[in-house]
């Protein structure tokens, strides 16, 4: 029972970096910029926003760093692909370059080298009287503040997108920003808009990474989970509410491989480890028919 | 009036230009490296003496710049070559380590059948090459058939690698139980490249891909494809050119180089399979490729210049660490922030230049 319960928690804990991130990446698609960034900003704010809790003191003004820095990113990302009209994923990859820099650079600065790793302040937990009792599902509800958070993002950009006109104008400018601009919808702030939230959500999901689930940051703590993330986005269609299932599919292989690689004696460990990286490329090709894209992903826009 | 004309349209107008172009991008960025130097509290024109003079000072600086120039004009290519068809071979560190991994494990393999070095050696760099070609043809083939972004695709092809090279070193079969850190044991002396005055020989391979580069893209009907793709996908396309298989060959090409890359590393630097070979002043090979690719605008032959510039920077990196304790992320940064400041620069005042 509590290989279960753990199970569930370690899968959702996971999922909310996978989900956040990926959520980010959407909202930025949907106006047509495609963050290639979020493994940057992932590392970015996972340094910064762990080193500002730990000397604050305080998990949340570290997620509000972790935010910040993301907001930073996409700021820069929306500003010089709008001002310069320079290709998004030259620009997403030498961001990635800049974060994965920065991110050791602070820590290495503030921190230094020590002998025993600094601790990240405890995220509280959200816990419901009388249900956390219960076995399994209070490895469901038991859970942190992020966690909710997570569930609260999906939840208003799904209603941001399918139910209010704004949302609508929104993805209008993903499938034809020509359209939208006829139509008196101000693309150029809307993209810069999109961009900084979605990159504020990945930052916020930067900072989880050590503030909530490994206590510490260590170099390239994000392990890629940026660019799998991009790969939910992809597997997702860009919708809100698929990036949820997938976010919680690449969690529960990340932590089922973790799992497995700690049971089995005959299969060198690596192999399992090796799996969520492997599914994501199995997963695209599964699912390559079914995959949508708003038709101006990736593409500068002019006004001529 | 002659003297006037050939300043106005001739060779001499462009380089101008383009020498003025990277002028301003360097003058901006070594301003902005300066700002931020000051700022952590170290002396600007000690460390930027340092980061540019260390390469030159010394023969070790300048043996240690060709070190690190001849794995990076092999990652830089094969960042270089799928850049031309508009594709991000950002994996060039996983078909890097692929191959230098394929040539430790067949080294030790046939290490005790005594084979003389000219057999052993280029059986071994065939190996390289073949298995960082099937490396890079995998992702070209995943976009070409499945219409999987080489971003996310090389990405993941590069962390299979990484674990890959772990498995391997930590093996029973290739592990030196003498080691703590997983490191194979030496390859036979029939398969180490040797060193001419301390600079490794691995140089002639380089050399070697330049000019197969170059005649590959400026002699041959792939090349030929290649540009043209380049150019104008829809137009190659109704001239009859195969676009999936020009994809496939673009990776496959971008891996065999990486490869390549990485079996020399392994022959002539280290000897044996190290993890994390592929790494060098805080970031690895792809990374550095990627960075000196966009230097040069994805140009094929400005690729060996760009790639020593990027070396200096890398040695000048590890002697502000040494002597003045200045992380060497500090010039990682700064090689991205460059490279930013050259694509924009050349996006506004070249229109065709930027990609």
């Amino acid at each position: 029972m509590t290989a279960i319960t753990s199970f569930i928690s370690q899968t959702m804990v996971y999922a909310t970096v996978y989900t956040l991130t990926s959520l980010g990446i959407i909202i930025g698609g949907r106006t047509g910029i495609f963050n290639v960034s979020a493994e940057g900003i992932l590392l970015a704010s996972a340094s910064g926003g762990f080193l500002t809790a730990y000397l604050t003191g305080s998990w949340l003004v570290g997620f509000i760093a972790g935010a910040l820095i993301g907001m930073a990113f996409g700021f820069i990302l929306a500003f010089v692909h709008e001002t310069f009209k320079v290709n998004q994923f030259i620009l997403g990859i030498i961001l990635v370059i800049f974060g994965s820099g920065l991110s050791d650079l602070l820590y290495k600065i503030i921190v230094g080298v020590r002998l025993s790793a600094p601790q990240a302040p405890h995220v509280p937990a959200v816990t419901i009287p009388f249900l956390s009792k219960i076995p399994i599902i209070s490895g469901i509800l038991n859970q942190d503040v992020i966690i909710y958070f997570m569930y609260f993002a999906v939840i208003i950009s799904y209603w941001f997108y399918y139910k209010t006109k704004v949302g609508l104008e929104t993805r209008a400018i993903g499938e034809n920003p020509k359209a939208a601009d006829v139509v008196g919808v101000n693309v150029k702030r809307r993209r810069y808009l999109a961009t900084i939230i979605g990159s504020a959500l990945i930052g916020v999901a930067g900072a989880y990474l050590p503030i909530a689930i490994t206590g510490t940051y260590s170099p390239d703590i994000s392990a890629g989970r940026g660019f799998m993330a991009i790969g939910i986005a992809i597997f997702a269609s860009w919708k809100p509410q698929r990036a949820i299932l997938g976010g919680f599919l690449f969690a529960g292989i990340e932590v089922i491989a973790f799992q497995l690689k700690l049971i089995s004696a005959n299969i060198p460990y690596q192999f399992f480890l090796m799996l969520p990286f492997i599914s994501v490329l199995i997963i695209m090709m599964i699912f390559k028919k079914q995959i949508e894209f708003p038709a101006s992903v990736g593409k500068p826009y002019s006004r001529e | 009036m002659k003297k006037k004309n050939i300043i106005q349209n001739g060779l001499l107008t462009k380089l101008l230009r383009s020498l003025s172009l990277y002028g301003l991008a360097l003058l901006i960025a070594f301003g902005l490296i300066s700002v931020i130097i000051a700022l952590l509290g170290f002396s600007v024109p000690d460390a930027l003496k340092t980061l540019i003079t260390t390469s030159f000072k010394s023969a070790f600086g300048f043996q240690e710049t060709i070190k690190k120039t001849i794995p990076l004009i092999f990652t830089t290519y094969a960042f270089t070559i799928p850049f031309m068809i508009k594709f991000f071979n950002i994996g060039a560190w996983g078909q890097m380590l692929f191959g230098g991994t394929a040539v430790a494990a067949v080294g030790l393999l046939i290490g005790n059948f005594g084979l003389p070095s000219f057999i052993m050696i280029p059986l071994l760099v065939v190996v390289g090459i073949l298995a960082g070609a099937l490396w890079g043809w995998f992702a070209g083939f995943l976009k070409a058939k499945y219409d999987i972004n080489p971003i996310i695709s090389t990405i993941m092809l590069n962390f299979v690698a990484v674990l890959f090279v772990n498995f391997i070193a930590t093996s029973p079969t290739f592990k030196d139980p003498l080691e703590g850190h997983p490191i194979t044991r030496p390859l036979p002396s029939s398969a180490i490249l040797g060193f001419f005055h301390k600079i490794p020989y691995s140089i002639i391979f380089a050399i070697l891909a330049i000019i197969f580069v170059y005649i590959l893209l400026k002699k041959t009907k792939l090349g030929y494809e290649i540009t043209s793709v380049g150019y104008n996908l829809h137009a190659a396309q109704t001239y009859g050119i195969n676009f999936q298989r020009t994809i496939m060959l673009t990776f496959l090409l971008g891996g065999a180089l990486a490869g390549l890359g990485g079996a020399l590393e392994v022959m002539n630097i280290h000897g044996k399979l190290i993890e994390g070979f592929a790494k060098t002043s805080g970031a690895q090979y792809g990374v550095f490729g990627i960075l000196t690719s966009l230097v040069v605008a994805g140009s094929p032959t400005g690729v060996p210049v760009a790639a020593f510039f990027m070396a200096v920077l890398l040695v000048g990196a590890d002697a502000l660490q040494r002597t003045m304790q200045i992380p060497v992320e500090m010039v990682f940064l700064s090689q991205a922030l460059i490279v930013l400041l050259i694509v924009i620069i050349r996006k506004k005042f070249e229109p065709n230049g930027g990609k």
